[in-house]
């Protein structure tokens, strides 16, 4: 019985964390200093394909990746991300 | 040049290793699939499978092991999971035997009730040593 309740206790989590989604500003700040995906990309260290995968919502960044943009855009992390709603 | 360079970020190493995951998961259940059909449908002999069965054994096994090991991926058992677990396991294998094969005679308990009960206690003893040595791990690293 307690494994029955791990469980939906898992998915139950697993459909929370999935209702978080992220936005960000990022196409914005990368626009404001001049910069193409692929120059963006080669300063931080990842492929143009997964700055336009973030810029449009469909691929969350590690902690590391974020910093790393935030950095390269000259904003704050808070400027380029944010939870859906809290904005 | 016949290929674009090859550029690798944290989005496509972690893309290709949940590809890679799900992949050896489907093959591990086809080839489980191929031994069962050869074993019981072609009524081929063990002795013509045993390669295949230790390769796929070692496949999963491996793959349960570095999970547990180094991900921390599968959880950790309590020890009224572990008899529980345990219960499943040699029930069903009993069961399924019992059903097959009848009631065993008293004196090949050796190769009958033996493997039947003692097989799934070392599994689940594997399970939980393993995941409990990847969990030191993880609170080692914590720790730093």
């Amino acid at each position: 019985m307690q494994y029955i309740l791990d469980i939906m206790q898992y998915i139950s989590y697993i459909a929370q964390m999935e209702k978080i989604q992220f936005e960000n500003n990022l196409k914005l700040a990368r626009v404001a200093i001049d910069l193409s995906q692929a120059e963006l990309a080669d300063a931080v260290g990842v492929t143009r394909q997964t700055i336009g995968l973030i810029e449009a919502g469909k691929y969350n960044p590690t902690i590391k990746l974020c910093l790393a943009l935030a950095q390269a855009t000259n904003k704050t992390l808070n400027e380029l991300f944010w939870i859906k709603g809290e904005r | 040049m016949l290929f674009e360079k090859l550029q690798r970020d944290e989005r496509t190493i972690s893309e290709a290793g949940k590809l890679g995951s799900v992949w050896l998961g489907i093959t591990q259940i086809m080839l489980a699939g191929v031994v069962f059909y050869r074993l019981y449908v072609l009524d081929q002999p063990d002795e013509q499978l045993t390669d295949f069965r230790t390769v796929l054994a070692i496949s999963i096994f491996g793959h349960i092991f570095m999970q547990l090991m180094f991900g921390g991926l599968l959880p950790m058992p309590t020890k009224k999971g572990m008899a529980v677990l345990y219960l499943i396991l040699a029930g069903t294998i009993s069961g399924v035997c019992l059903a097959i094969y009848g009631m065993p005679a008293a004196s090949e308990w050796q190769n009958t009730w033996l493997p039947a009960l003692l097989g799934p206690a070392l599994l689940v003893g594997a399970y939980s040593f393993v995941a409990w040595l990847g969990k030191r791990r993880i609170e080692k690293m914590i720790e730093g």
